[in-house]
Order: C-alpha cells, then sequence, then structure tokens
C-alpha cells in the first residue's frame, strides 16, 4: 500500500515537473521571441532605407528601394508601418500603410488610396511583407522545440533555440513560423514561413550584424522562395535613423502628404 | 541487457535522425545563390537612395481597332481602325522648403491615327493634369492651390463619390478604371485639409471660369490648351471627413454641392480575415435622368439644336437619385487579387431606355439628326465617367508574377445586368528590368446587337506597348 502511495507521488510528482517544464518552456518561447524582436526592432520610432535584390535562376534581376518608417503601437505593442517606395522609378512615389488590421496602398500617378487585405502584403505593387517592422512576439504563438547548432548564411555554426511559432491573431503574416535564436544573443538566425495550408514559402536568413540605433543589430536577410527555389531576395537594412513620427502619420489620408526625404 | 541494447539503438536512431535532420536544415544554403554568399561591404550595405518625389518614363503604344455594323447607324467620323501614340509622362514634386512645394503631372503626346492627316496640329497633344501649390502653415493644416487632381472613393470599377471625375479622362490607353484615373486632368481648386489623430477633413472649392462646351472628339483636340472649360464650368464645393469610430472602422462621409445641386456620400471599408476586405461606396442628390442631362448638355453647349424634339422619352423632373458601388477584394495565396463589385447608378438606362434607344435609331442613317442625337447620350455618359446601365456586375482580377516572375497580368469584365452584354480586357505587363517595360492589351465588346456593348462600334482592339523609365 505504501509502495502504491509513494508510487502515485512520484507520479504526481513528475506530472508536477513536466507540466511546471512546459510552462517555462512556453513562458521561454515568448522571452526568446521578445529578445530576438529587440534584436531585430529599434524601441523607438525609426526609419530605414531597405534595399532588396532579387536574383532569379542565380543571376541579379530587379533591385527596389523602400524607406520605412516604423513606430510601436503602446496600446498593442505591435509596430506600425508606412512604406514609401523609392525604386524602381516605376513604382516612385507608392505607399503602404500598416496599422493593425488597417492596410493602405496608395498611387500618386491615380491619387488613389485602395484598402488592401493582410494577404497582400505579399503580393501584387504592396508586396512589403518582408520590410515591414513586426514584433514577431505579439503576432505569434511560439512553443521551445528544443536546442541545435545550425549554419547562418556565412556558414558559421551557432547554437540556437528551435522554436515553432503560430499566428496569435488574424494580424500575423504567416499561419507558422520556424524560428532559431542563438543562446545568449537572441540574434535571429533563420525562419522558415508556412502558408495557411502549410505550405513552405519562404526561409529566411540573417546576417550582417552591426551596430545599429544603439545594439548589435542585423543588416541584411537573404530571403528564398521556396515554391521557386530559382528565386532569391537580399533585403539591406540601411539608413536607420530615430525619427519622431506624430500618430497622425498613420491614417489613409496622410499617405499624399508623406513627402520624399 | 536486450533493453539496454535497444535503448542504445534507439538513441544511435535518434542522434542520427537529428543529425540528418540538421544537415538537411543547413542544405538550404546551398540555395543562396553565388553573388548573394557574401555580405555587402559595410560601407555599399546602407542604401541611402534618395527619394527623388518624381515620376518620368516615355512609352510607346499601336493599337489596332476591329469595327462593326451597328444597328443604330454610328455619326461619322467613325472610330479609329489604328491609333499610334508615343508620349512623354512627368509627374514631380519640388521642395521649396520644410512646408512648401510644387506640383507638376504632364504628358505631351504625339500621336497618329488613320482618320487624321498627318502633319497636323492635333498630331501633337499636351494634357496639363496637375499644377499646384501646397503649402502647410500648421502641423498637419494643407493648404494646396492650383490645378489639382482630387479623387474620392474606395471602390475598383465605379467611384460614385469621386465627384471630379467627371469630363476629366482624357483619351485613354486602356479602359481599367484603375488607368482611367491616372489619365485625368485635375481641376483648379483651392484645397483645404487637416489631419489629425484619428481622422481628417478636407474642403475643396473650385470656381466655374467657362461655360460647359462641347463634348471633345480625338479628331478635334487642341495642342496646347489646358481645357479648363472641362474641369471648371460649373461652381464646385466638396468637403468630407473620416473619422476612426469603433476599432479599424472609419466611414469617410462627402457633401458635394455643383451649380444649384447637392449630392451626399459615404465611403466604408471593412476587413474580413486575412484575405477579404469589403467595401461600399454610395452617393445621392436629386437629379434627372441621364438621357434628359445629356440631351440638356447637348443642347446647352450647341451640339444638338436648341428646339430638336427628342428622339426618345425625357423627363425633366429631378428626383432623389442613388448611385452605389458594393463589393469586394479576396487575396489568394496564388498571388491573384480579385474585385467583385455590384454597380446601381439610378438615373442610367433601364429596360426601358433600351428600348427607346433602339426604337428610335431604327431605319435611321448614319447622317440623321436622330442617330447623332442617340449616340451623344452614349458620349455623354463617357465623357461622365458614368455607367450606362443602371445595372452592372463588374469583376476584376490581378495576377503577380503569373506563370513566371515579373509577369502580371490583369482583366476585368464589366456586364450589364439588363441585358448580359460584357466589355472585357485582358492586359499583361512584363518587366523587362526596373527601366523597361513590354506589355499587351486585347479588349471586347461582347453581347447582342440589341444590348448595350454589342451595340457599340468597336468589336475588338488591341494593343501593344513599350515603355521607358528614368
Amino acid at each position: 500500500m505504501s509502495e502504491r502511495r509513494a508510487y502515485l507521488a512520484r507520479a504526481l510528482a513528475a506530472l508536477a515537473l513536466v507540466t511546471i517544464a512546459a510552462a517555462a518552456h512556453a513562458q521561454s518561447a515568448q522571452d526568446i521571441i521578445a529578445g530576438s524582436d529587440k534584436v531585430r526592432n529599434p524601441g523607438q520610432p525609426f526609419r530605414a532605407t531597405d534595399t532588396l535584390t532579387e536574383y532569379v535562376g542565380g543571376k541579379p534581376r530587379d533591385a527596389e528601394t523602400l524607406v520605412v518608417y516604423a513606430k510601436e503601437d503602446p496600446a498593442t505593442h505591435q509596430f506600425r508601418n508606412l512604406v514609401r517606395y523609392v525604386e524602381p522609378p516605376r513604382d516612385e512615389g507608392k505607399m503602404v500603410l500598416l496599422d493593425g488590421r488597417v492596410l493602405w496602398f496608395y498611387d500618386p500617378s491615380s491619387k488613389a488610396s485602395v484598402r488592401i487585405s493582410a494577404q497582400q502584403r505579399l503580393i501584387g505593387q504592396a508586396a512589403i511583407a518582408d520590410v515591414l517592422t513586426v514584433n514577431l512576439a505579439v503576432d505569434y504563438a511560439g512553443k521551445l522545440l528544443g536546442s541545435e547548432t545550425i549554419q547562418d548564411a556565412g556558414r558559421q555554426d551557432r547554437q540556437c533555440w528551435h522554436l515553432d511559432m503560430t499566428a496569435a491573431n488574424d494580424q500575423a503574416t504567416y499561419n507558422r513560423v520556424e524560428y532559431w535564436v542563438e543562446h545568449e544573443s537572441y540574434f535571429p538566425i533563420k525562419a522558415k514561413f508556412y502558408s495557411d495550408s502549410g505550405r513552405l514559402l519562404k526561409i529566411l536568413y540573417y546576417r550582417g550584424f552591426q551596430e545599429q540605433l544603439g545594439r548589435m543589430r542585423p543588416t541584411e536577410a537573404i530571403i528564398i522562395d521556396a515554391v521557386d527555389n530559382s528565386l532569391v531576395t537580399t533585403l539591406k537594412f540601411g539608413d536607420y535613423r530615430f525619427q519622431d513620427i506624430p500618430e497622425a502619420w498613420f491614417q489613409r489620408e496622410y499617405l499624399p502628404r508623406l513627402r520624399a526625404e | 541487457m536486450t533493453a539496454r541494447v535497444r535503448a542504445l539503438a534507439l538513441l544511435a536512431g535518434l542522434t542520427c535522425a537529428a543529425v540528418s535532420a540538421l544537415a538537411d536544415e543547413n542544405n538550404d544554403l546551398d540555395l543562396i545563390p553565388e553573388g548573394a554568399r557574401e555580405p555587402a561591404a559595410p560601407a555599399a550595405a546602407p542604401s541611402t537612395a534618395p527619394a527623388t518625389g518624381q515620376r518620368i518614363y516615355v512609352e510607346n503604344a499601336f493599337i489596332l481597332s476591329s469595327l462593326r455594323q451597328t444597328l443604330v447607324p454610328f455619326p461619322p467620323p467613325e472610330p479609329a481602325n489604328w491609333q499610334e501614340r508615343l508620349f512623354l509622362d512627368l509627374r514631380k514634386e519640388w521642395r521649396l522648403g520644410d512646408r512648401l512645394s510644387l506640383n507638376l503631372s504632364d504628358r505631351l503626346n504625339l500621336r497618329a491615327q488613320d482618320n487624321l492627316p498627318i502633319p497636323n496640329h492635333e498630331n501633337v497633344v499636351n494634357d496639363f493634369r496637375e499644377a499646384y501649390a501646397s503649402w502647410e502653415p500648421l502641423e498637419r493644416a494643407y493648404l494646396d492651390f492650383g490645378r489639382i487632381n482630387l479623387k474620392s472613393g474606395v471602390a475598383a470599377g465605379f467611384n460614385p463619390t469621386d465627384y471630379f471625375k467627371t469630363r476629366a479622362v482624357v483619351e485613354p490607353l486602356s479602359a481599367d478604371p484603375a488607368v482611367l484615373r491616372e489619365d485625368r486632368l485635375g481641376t483648379l481648386m483651392l484645397r483645404a485639409q487637416h489631419i489629425w489623430e484619428g481622422g481628417a477633413a478636407t474642403a475643396a472649392f473650385a470656381p466655374a471660369l467657362y461655360y460647359p462646351s462641347p463634348l471633345y472628339t480625338d479628331t478635334a483636340l487642341p495642342s496646347f490648351y489646358p481645357a479648363l472649360d472641362r474641369t471648371n464650368a460649373h461652381d464646385r464645393l466638396l468637403v468630407k471627413g473620416n473619422a476612426d469610430i469603433v476599432g479599424d472602422f472609419s466611414p469617410e462621409l462627402l457633401l458635394y454641392r455643383e451649380g444649384d445641386r447637392t449630392s451626399v456620400g459615404t465611403n466604408l471599408t471593412e476587413a474580413i480575415g486575412q484575405k477579404i476586405v469589403a467595401y461600399a461606396e454610395w452617393s445621392g442628390g436629386r437629379q434627372s435622368s441621364l438621357i434628359d442631362e445629356a440631351l440638356r448638355y447637348g443642347r446647352q453647349t450647341g451640339t444638338l439644336p436648341a428646339n430638336a424634339p427628342a428622339a426618345i422619352a425625357e423627363d425633366p423632373r429631378l428626383h432623389f437619385q442613388s448611385a452605389l458601388s458594393i463589393g469586394g477584394s479576396y487575396a489568394t495565396e496564388t498571388k491573384v487579387t480579385f474585385n467583385l463589385e455590384y454597380h446601381f447608378y439610378q438615373p442610367g438606362f433601364g429596360r426601358n431606355d433600351w428600348a427607346n434607344w433602339f426604337r428610335a435609331g431604327r431605319g435611321t442613317t448614319s447622317a440623321s439628326p436622330i442617330a447623332r442625337e442617340l449616340w451623344f447620350i452614349r458620349a455623354y455618359a463617357l465623357d461622365q465617367q458614368q455607367p450606362l446601365g443602371e445595372h452592372s456586375i463588374f469583376l476584376r482580377a490581378d495576377w503577380v508574377d503569373a506563370f513566371i516572375p515579373d509577369l502580371e497580368i490583369t482583366g476585368f469584365i464589366n456586364t450589364d445586368l439588363l441585358d448580359g452584354s460584357s466589355f472585357a480586357q485582358v492586359t499583361a505587363d512584363y518587366y523587362l528590368s526596373n527601366a523597361w517595360t513590354v506589355g499587351a492589351l486585347a479588349a471586347a465588346d461582347l453581347g447582342r446587337k440589341h444590348s448595350d456593348f454589342g451595340s457599340l462600334p468597336q468589336e475588338a482592339s488591341f494593343l501593344l506597348k513599350l515603355a521607358r523609365y528614368f
């Protein structure tokens, strides 16, 4: 009887430990994602100039330059973004506003503002999902899969946490993300993005960690199209600057007023 | 012992699987092309390409059209069988300090077509679209003065609240509503706007500077003429504003007065999940039917004889009439965006109007005043950028990276619900590089001869274009 009781006590203790460990894991997964967010995103309103170069079949083909203005919403802790196209010349002056569930695309040639869906961040002229400043910890619920050593974009071994993240709200760009974050530094190393149907869409590597706006941050990303492997895009984040961004900027009527600088 | 061996084997298997999975994980690196494997040099990494605030491009387009016999004879001149267009398009902003800027938008066309003699002053046509100064005297309070293209509305196919669209579209190369908004003249106006957190208000006044002028045709276009008679023939006032009410719901309300008539309107949008945006755009005001408006305009401008009897029944009474565009967009994972809309234009042609139009035109000749009057009504609707039919459905699809990267295919179909006839158009643009774009367009008017689109003289058209951006 006492053996049985002891066995039961051990089992309950083990169950409690597993539960506590799982809770700690869940908590630490979000902490890791949040830590990595702090590496990618400055804590104050800022602007950056992003240059995307698309490689087709291994050869550079198109280039896009966009200026991104980002500011964290104190209510949701998610970033709001204004994106202005600088290049290519045919898209000069086009703009995208992202404020929570509100997305608008503005074309200065037609003077028309069109409300777009979250899905349209990934397609068409407003395909700006890769340059948006996003706190992943707000949009995704993470699960820690374990600790792994993987190679970064420069083929250097990095000891990383491997996280599995699922969309926590309807503002998340992707349904699921696999994410590798380096121990200690919280540097984002690699991510894999999946569609609603579970299809792998993109593989992303961060690199070029440099001092920017007060701490080490990635200055480049390589995005591999997982659907068509012949398409690879490099994304360079540059010209980081803290900038005061008034709340009134984040609405559609302001888009025609956002000036080229 | 056996259990220990089994456990070791399992551990070894798991280790092998993990190592293999990580090796697979690292295989992704092989997909990075040679040229992108090394990080950019620190000096080259920050991209600081200055925003220029300008877009300049040259485009050449050649259009072939196929014409057909119509039940109601089309008055001369017949539409062109072919057109050649070469144009320089410029949009530029100059900053004159932190709070002052000048804006210019212009298109210089060189054109030839089979019903236009060469050389002729009409081979050169300049579209002076916009020129205005913008001043910000207070934080986010703006005063703009000059020729301004003021666009309103949230729908894709028909914008009832886009009050300044009337008579403003100049010789478009495409009937796609998205393109029509680019090829239009601004209105000379004074505009004041204030933008605050969660809302904005705009007031614009455009004075009447000219008497209403006859409709322009593509064989009688002045060369260097600002054509303010198109845009400033009436005193016009627009007041509009929007405010965040609940969450992301921010309706826009509009009040518009032109001459002695007042209209009100609203624009509503709402996101539904990740892929759908629903929208509605409505405008209402007292006005007479499209037929009555057209005939009155034709007589006022001398295009139609002042005392000529109407070919079809007129109803000069003013009624409160509505125009509505309601629908939504849906974006797929395969990079296609669909817009589906229902359009209602109460002053437009109903079933009886169509019956009367065809009955009046039966047995006429192209030289007859009746045929001229009947076709004038349709030209007037087009000039006003209003639908001719009362009820229609609009479906548009835009496919980015269609089949291959950098190929964009856009198609739309506009169907008159009364008779099932349609206008359909497909455009393919291939972005050869950042500077060069090559494209093709095919369009057709489909339907029975006794129908809205089937009764038009142009059966189909085909366009090839090449554009160079600077």
